[in-house]
């Protein structure tokens, strides 16, 4: 078995493993499920380190045929453009099952579902069978679902059923899109690396509608302006833990699916789009600031900010150069980093205080300092302080964007102006000014809550001070994808 | 040569049910259980003879019927629908002892009519299938005598029933009056020499509008969902599923292949047809508040899906419908008994029954979610595939992509009442903590269906193949 196989494989082992448990051994619950993900992501270490960063082919390829009839093959691999990303979901699925050690109700379940959620997350990345990813990004939905409506907060039966909704609708017309890309090509196949070649060479109209029907099902998951609204809800509602891998991992599984077919398999009309898809970035850039900035929520906040963030990584999507694309990717494993810390932290007052009103709190650095110092380096970071993690990738978005469309960059920099001044904000309303004395018996982060939280703070200053070491992985895929589509 | 030889089966499968209602007669009632027993293995032996010709072909009495590898499949469909039936009908309580032989008796019957009309190839012998399907169904359907519901619903399908019949028998005569025959497989009734014989085309297309109300294909469905409710449920179960397959089995050979629809230039209609179907079956389904009903909504929306495959009519829509017809037959039996068992505990088909059922019982809440998320297509459970390969028929031919597209919107909006479900088992609390027990036979039932749900999403191939087969040796 391969070593994608492998990692695939262990986490549904682990969930396997937990529905066998009778649900009142909660430590041993938790143990397998901390057990299984940590083994997925020493796995995943060991990936990063055969991963062989001097070529741009496919590799650690395992392909196994599945359903001869329709030529469908169980067929992964990775490059560039999955490699972090698989990481990035390893990792966050580890911090938020120990963040997630808190949770006391159906224990069982919860992290039944959770492997299952990252089962799903992580087959979605390594596929190179259209069909074989279509089944993971659906296998994701479902418990995502449970896990929003059980523990999620007073609007979660809503929030589940509209997240769910949303997501498949955009998925089931993306599966139209498969199947029209499947019948126009000679033998039929859904091989991915296959259909590259082939799909580029269809008429440009059938390559509009092919692109739409997989636009839509990959910009709902983003979410891109106008299919947001679910995800504030789903944001809000959700628990911590599945905040993060939601703001972490699943956006990143819209962005990935463009890069990784809409862009190739369809050059005509990723050209014929690009005036659309600018319009959209900035779009989600300005208009997810500005929502930001609205918000007296502080989760609701950190999810508008994440669709600010995602606009920055369409943004550079739409540089259609290598710098842009480096910068969209490196984007999507910061934002993961970033974001998924931001709402660890907002759980983590949410916890103690519980009210996320920006407004209830006050001069709260002086007393938690631990606290206030992870939050402020997350915020600069999202922020675009240089020297952290954030400012690495939304420059290059921008720099490469600014190339092809000078005037629509100039209006998304106000984006990152209004970023600045929500977040600073928050930083002074929450832990500066006069100190809340109702807040006063409140403790500081426990041992469970750093260890979640530290290891992404020390990711983010990491990446901002040797971006090389997330760009080397990434850069040989990107120079040969823009080869392709140019 | 009269090939009486090939009607075997359905032969011994009356002579049991004969058999069987005259030992209903004789047998304490305390031992009558043994009835359904009797009726299980001998829908399974000839379950078995089905298996072992499986890939035979051959006509009989100068083609008044047929043997071919499609014929089988909608036996084999048929059988084991009626055994699931005969297992969930053992500890339902509200059939009588004494009625058991009768009861059982009835089920093979139909049955039977089931599996003749799946080889029917005259339209007398058609006929004769229908109404021994039909007659067996009346009663059943009115099985429960102290439920005014279900004297409501029987007598709501008797009269719906014999309205069909009637306009089938129309029909046939138009077509014999056109054609000089009641055979479809004879040169006489050949589409091209009766194409602008409006009596050929009005036979057709009332033989449509019966076979309309037999799959409950609006605007024909209003029958459905009150002999659903009324019916007891296994009866449901077993209307829902090898009903409706059988009708849909005869439909998918009398207008996909010998006389296609597309010679009658009544596609469209068809497709509008289907269109409807599905879209006012699941649009219907959102306001239900009876988990009977809802299946029954559901299963019009169903048989909405899988007339996609006979609009598109080339070998992939035929295996497709083929292949949706497997799917259906474990997800919805599957469905069912789990409704039945749930209706067993708390004395409800409210969906309110439902609520917190998965603090009372996990692994039948999962298993209800798999029945589920299994009708609504989602992978990697079998109905994801049998959605996948309708679809794909229907984008594989251009011309009915929009069928395609209608499918998806109405996939997503019947998420909703799948999920409804869903969240009240999961989200929800209820008053009553005890768990939920399963008797023996219908855990055979759900454990069966549950892993062919699964097992059959996750390795269609063989039964891929098998479709496949279906199709190119249809004859």
């Amino acid at each position: 078995m391969s070593l994608l196989s492998l990692i695939v494989i262990t986490p549904l082992i682990g969930a396997l493993l937990i529905l066998a448990i009778p649900g009142t051994r909660i430590k041993l619950i938790q143990g397998v499920a901390l057990v299984f993900s940590a083994l997925c992501l020493v796995l995943s270490g060991q990936l990063y380190r055969v991963f062989d960063t001097t070529t741009a082919a496919m590799q650690l390829v395992q392909r196994v045929s599945w359903i001869p009839a329709f030529n469908i093959y169980y067929y992964v691999g990775v490059d560039g453009l999955s490699v972090a990303l698989v990481i990035l979901t390893a990792l966050l699925t580890v911090l938020a099952i120990i963040y997630s050690f808190n949770i006391t109700l159906r224990v069982k379940e919860f992290f039944f579902w959770f492997l299952l959620l990252e089962v799903g997350m992580l087959g979605v990345f390594v596929s190179l069978d259209f069909f074989l990813f279509y089944v993971f990004w659906e296998l994701t939905l479902v418990p995502m679902y449970f896990l929003i409506g059980v523990w999620g907060g007073p609007k979660k039966e809503y929030a589940a059923i509209k997240f769910f909704l949303y997501t498949l609708f955009g998925s089931l017309l993306m599966l139209l899109g498969i199947l029209a890309l499947y019948f126009n090509s000679t033998p039929h196949t859904f091989d991915m690396v296959e259909l590259i070649n082939q799909a580029r060479l269809l008429p440009l109209t059938m390559q509009i509608w092919i692109f739409l029907a997989l636009y839509v099902g990959f910009a709902i998951k983003i979410p891109a302006f106008p299919f947001h609204t679910w995800l504030p809800l789903a944001h809000v509602e959700a628990p911590t833990g599945v905040s993060v891998i939601l703001a972490g991992v699943l956006l990143k599984m819209g962005t990935y699916g463009i890069m990784r077919v809409s862009f190739p398999a369809l050059p005509l009309a990723t050209r014929w789009f690009m005036p659309f898809l600018i319009v959209i970035a900035v779009i989600n850039i300005v208009y997810g600031a500005f929502c930001a900035m609205a918000q007296k929520d502080l989760k609701k906040m950190v999810a508008y900010s994440s669709v600010n963030h995602m606009g920055y990584c369409l943004l550079g999507m739409t540089a259609m150069s290598a710098i842009g694309f480096n910068g969209a990717v490196l984007q999507m494993i910061t934002h993961g980093l970033i974001t998924g810390s931001l709402f660890f932290l907002v759980g983590v007052i949410y916890d103690r205080a519980h009210t996320r009103d920006i407004d209830a709190f006050g001069g709260l650095a002086a007393r938690f300092p631990i606290y206030a110092g992870l939050m402020i380096i997350q915020v600069m970071a999202s922020l675009g302080l240089p020297g952290l993690a954030g400012f690495v990738g939304e420059f290059l978005c921008f720099l490469g964007a600014f190339n092809s469309w000078p005037y629509y960059v100039g209006i998304a920099t106000i984006g990152i102006l209004v970023t600045a001044a929500f977040f600073l904000r928050m930083i002074e309303k929450v832990f500066l000014g006069p100190f809340n004395e109702k807040w006063a018996g409140l403790k500081d982060m426990d041992l469970r809550e750093l260890i979640a939280i530290v290891p992404l703070a020390v990711l983010t200053i990491v990446i901002g001070i040797w971006p090389r070491f997330c760009l080397d992985l990434i850069d040989p895929t990107i120079t040969y994808l823009v080869g392709i589509i140019k | 040569m009269t090939n009486l030889i090939l009607l075997n089966p359905e032969i011994i499968l009356a002579a049991a049910g004969l058999f069987i209602l005259l030992a209903g007669a004789f047998i304490e009632e305390a031992r009558a259980k043994l009835l359904f027993h009797l009726g299980t293995i001998s829908a399974l032996a000839v379950l078995g003879m089905i298996i072992a010709h499986a890939a035979f072909s051959a006509y009989g009495a100068g083609t008044m019927w047929i043997l071919d590898p499609g014929a089988q499949l909608f036996k084999f469909i048929i059988l084991t629908a009626t055994v699931f039936t005969l297992l969930l009908s053992v500890n339902y309580a509200a059939i009588q002892p004494r009625h058991i032989g009768t009861y059982t008796a009835l089920l093979l019957w139909a049955s039977c009519g089931m599996m003749l009309l799946s080889g029917a190839m005259d339209l007398i012998y058609l006929l004769i299938a229908l109404e021994l399907i039909s007659i067996s169904c009346f009663i059943l359907t009115g099985f429960e005598q102290k439920n005014p519901r279900s004297a409501e619903g029987a007598i709501k399908y008797f009269l719906m029933g014999g309205l069909s019949t009637a306009v089938t028998i129309y029909g046939i005569s138009l077509f014999y009056g056109a054609t000089g025959t009641t055979s479809l497989f004879s040169g006489a009734s050949a589409v091209g020499l009766h194409l602008n014989d409006p009596a050929y085309l009005m036979g057709m297309l009332f033989l449509l509008v019966g076979f309309g109300f037999k799959i409950s294909m609006v605007p024909f469905h209003f029958w459905a969902p009150d002999a659903y409710e009324g019916a007891p449920t296994p009866v449901t179960a077993y209307l829902s599923v090898a009903s409706k397959l059988a009708a849909l089995g005869a439909m998918m050979r009398i207008f996909a292949s010998v006389i296609p629809h597309q010679a009658l230039n009544i596609t469209l209609l068809i497709a509008g047809l289907a269109a409807l179907t599905m879209t006012l079956g699941n649009l219907t389904a959102l306001f239900q508040t009876n988990i009977k009903r809802l299946l029954a909504y559901s299963s019009i929306a169903q048989a909405g899906y899988m007339l996609i495959g006979l609009v598109v009519a080339d070998p992939i829509g035929r295996e497709s419908v083929f292949f949706y017809a497997l799917a259906y037959l474990v997800t919805n039996m599957g469905a069912f008994a789990v409704a039945m068992i749930v209706a067993g505990r708390t004395g409800s088909y409210e969906l309110e029954a439902y609520d917190g059922l998965a603090r009372r019982s996990l692994g039948l809440s999962i298993v209800m979610v798999m029945f589920l998320l299994s009708l609504a297509g989602i992978p990697p459970l079998v109905g994801f595939i049998a959605k996948f390969y309708v679809f794909a028929s229907a984008v594989n031919s251009h011309q009915f992509l929009w069928l395609a597209v209608l499918g998806v919107v109405n996939s997503v909006v019947s998420v909703y009442y799948y999920m409804n479900i869903a969240r009240r088992m999961f989200f929800l609390e209820s008053r009553d903590t005890s768990p939920v027990e399963t008797d023996i036979y219908t855990a055979c039932v759900i454990g069966i269906t549950s892993a062919a749900t699964l097992f059959m999403g996750l390795l269609p191939e063989t039964f891929m193949r098998l479709v496949k087969d279906c199709v190119s040796f249809h004859l």
